[in-house]
């Protein structure tokens, strides 16, 4: 280590960056080590790929007749699905992000706790919008057509990520709140996995059990799917998209605000 | 401000283990405080409570005048934190560690690359600028770590036992860091398990166990009172040992103990160990070995406590987890 003059440089920096200029330091933080470990880019849509291939393939000519048919109706709703599943990693990466000591450090200085959270979602967003893209390709190149054309897939597209910015939200109080990785694991097939099959994802409302029907009704997957069916088919927009926006709303109050507790709880002990 | 560290009374216990048990302390301006002692004494829980990561039970705890529960936000204007267990980003390079900080604290793209690329060259880094942190060697990544503390120049720097593992010679690096860093006006507070670190580097010292402190001074203070230095004498014959003991105190008055069939005496200077050997040498005790060296950290305590250092134990961290 050579001589140092840490006073050589000025240190006391004047621009004065707010909140989101923090949130997207802390997003490229995340999207950084793609550079170091670009497999990374493959791992993101693997699960919804495969979760769109499989189920069109082996399951949807059963369920309507044709794998073609069953792609019209559930494919873009299904790669929703697979992008909700997803969410999961949000919570695992924080949990990671956590159990490493850069968090410490971070805490220790003067960023607003909400970037050092909403940075991670936003990562996130980025990496399932470019999922999106892909698994959307693929579905494209299998044969979908959406009626609504461009104006109306990027429609459909806008809500899906607006509902799983949400959704990663609900991940993110789960990834600071859980003991264990396992856990958060199990979070997402005991928990997002019912709320996806009660939903109009794969099948419409009046196919469900009648018990199930009142509660597809209210489930926020049948507003996420529902509105990306309207945008999708050139519809007009109606009560699903506020339905969907109400949701979106509704998790985001409950979950920022639980989860900036479980992180003063967790990292200031 | 008489104090730019100052602890009254601090008490924070995790379930029934009382972390820190009244804790005082004191750094003036621009000096080291070195806190010496032992895994699970609790030096790790104080360096939370002063960088604002603990919130304690009772008593107080400012930095530069200010309260770190109350004014938690300003505390953390104008400190630096290396803690125990690297503050880093493993995926992320060094540089792009240095950057992040460097946008988070408000610089510019240009600013925070500059400053990095500064830190980088002095913290002898440059060879492994662009490589991922996480596959940094312990003393390169100890060297990012406190680089990272820096990158805003703090008042006050808190350094978490920030040579354990490390060799000699990146142990001596970290050092000469943190002498210029005092000279250019930072006030620091280390924790160590080394008294020769603390005894290097320290203004004054607080030697703390179970979360108390045991004895505070400047180092030289501590050292007369354990006794600056140790002579180990080993008898030829076991037997020997009563014998070499009790000529030891009647040399210089000090209280000698056996360990593993060797003498250990405590001596102020090397003065002393001659007078002992003089001693020795004159009731014709043979030696099978003899050796001076400066006092463990388990002498310490021994000296001061009547117990050993329970340098088993487990790390802080599992407790406050």
């Amino acid at each position: 280590m050579s001589a140092m003059n840490t006073a050589a440089t000025e240190t006391t920096w004047t621009t004065k960056r707010g909140t989101l200029a923090q949130s997207a330091s802390m997003a490229a933080r995340s999207l950084a080590s793609i550079k170091h470990y670009p497999a990374q880019l493959v791992d993101f849509f693997m699960i919804p790929l495969m979760i769109l291939l499989s189920i069109t393939f082996f399951m949807g000519g059963q369920m309507m007749g044709s794998w073609q048919d069953f792609l019209q109706y559930a494919g873009p709703t299904i790669i929703a699905m697979g992008l909700f599943f997803a969410v999961t990693s949000t919570g695992l990466g924080l949990y990671g992000d956590i159990k490493e000591g850069v968090f410490d450090r971070l805490t220790a200085m003067p960023v607003s706790r909400f970037s050092l959270l909403a940075g991670r979602v936003a990562a996130d967003l980025v990496k399932y919008a470019w999922a999106l893209l892909v698994v959307g390709g693929v579905a494209f190149a299998i044969g979908y057509r959406a009626e609504g054309g461009v104006l109306g897939t990027a429609a459909a597209a806008g809500v899906l990520l607006l509902f799983l910015f949400a959704a990663s939200w609900s991940m993110v109080l789960v990834g600071l709140t859980a003991k264990s990785e396992e856990q958060i694991q199990t979070w997402m097939i005991s928990l997002l996995m019912p709320l996806a099959y009660t939903s109009t994802i794969f099948v419409e409302i009046d196919t469900l059990p009648g018990a199930v029907q009142w509660w597809a009704e209210l489930n926020p997957l049948t507003a996420l799917a529902d509105s990306m069916r309207v945008f999708l088919d050139g519809g007009t927009p109606g009560g699903e998209v506020w339905a969907l926006l109400g949701w979106c709303a509704a998790i985001l109050a409950v979950f920022v605000p639980l989860s900036l507790r479980a992180y003063r709880r967790k990292l200031t002990n | 401000m008489k104090y730019a560290i100052e602890v009254r009374g601090l008490r924070k216990s995790f379930g029934d283990v009382n972390a820190l048990d009244g804790v005082d302390l004191g750094a003036a301006p621009g000096t080291v405080l070195g806190v010496l002692g032992p895994n699970g004494a609790g030096k790790t829980t104080a360096v939370r409570v002063l960088s604002t990561l603990t919130r304690p039970d009772a008593g107080t705890a400012r930095v530069l005048g200010l309260d770190v529960a109350t004014q938690a936000g300003k505390v953390r204007e104008r400190i630096g934190l290396t803690g125990q267990y690297a503050g880093l980003d493993p995926n992320l390079s060094g540089e792009q560690n240095l950057v992040l900080i460097a946008r988070l604290l408000g610089a510019s793209r240009r600013q925070a690359r500059a400053r990095a690329n500064e830190l980088i060259e002095r913290f002898d880094l440059a060879h492994a600028a662009t490589r991922a942190a996480g596959k940094y060697s312990g003393g390169m990544r100890r060297r990012l770590d406190l680089a990272a503390s820096v990158v805003r120049r703090p008042d006050v720097l808190f350094l978490d036992e920030p040579t354990t593992g490390l060799d000699p010679q990146s142990r001596n690096g970290l050092w000469q860091v943190v002498r210029e860093l005092v000279a250019a006006g930072t006030t620091v507070l280390l924790t160590t398990q080394y008294l020769e670190e603390a005894d290097q580097l320290a203004d004054s010292i607080a030697v703390i166990d179970t979360g108390r402190v045991i004895a505070s001074g400047t180092p030289a203070q501590l050292k007369q009172t354990v006794g600056g230095q140790v002579l180990r004498l080993s008898p030829a014959r076991p037997d020997a040992a009563g014998q070499l003991a009790q000529l030891a105190e009647w040399a210089i008055g000090a209280k000698a103990r056996t360990e593993d069939g060797a003498v250990i005496v405590p001596v102020a200077h090397a003065g002393e160990a001659q007078a002992v050997m003089v001693r020795v040498n004159q009731a014709g005790v043979d030696l099978a070995g003899f050796g001076l060296h400066e006092p463990t950290l388990d002498e310490v305590f021994l000296q001061l406590t009547g117990h050993r250092a329970h340098t088993e134990a487990e790390p802080e961290k599992e407790m406050a987890a």
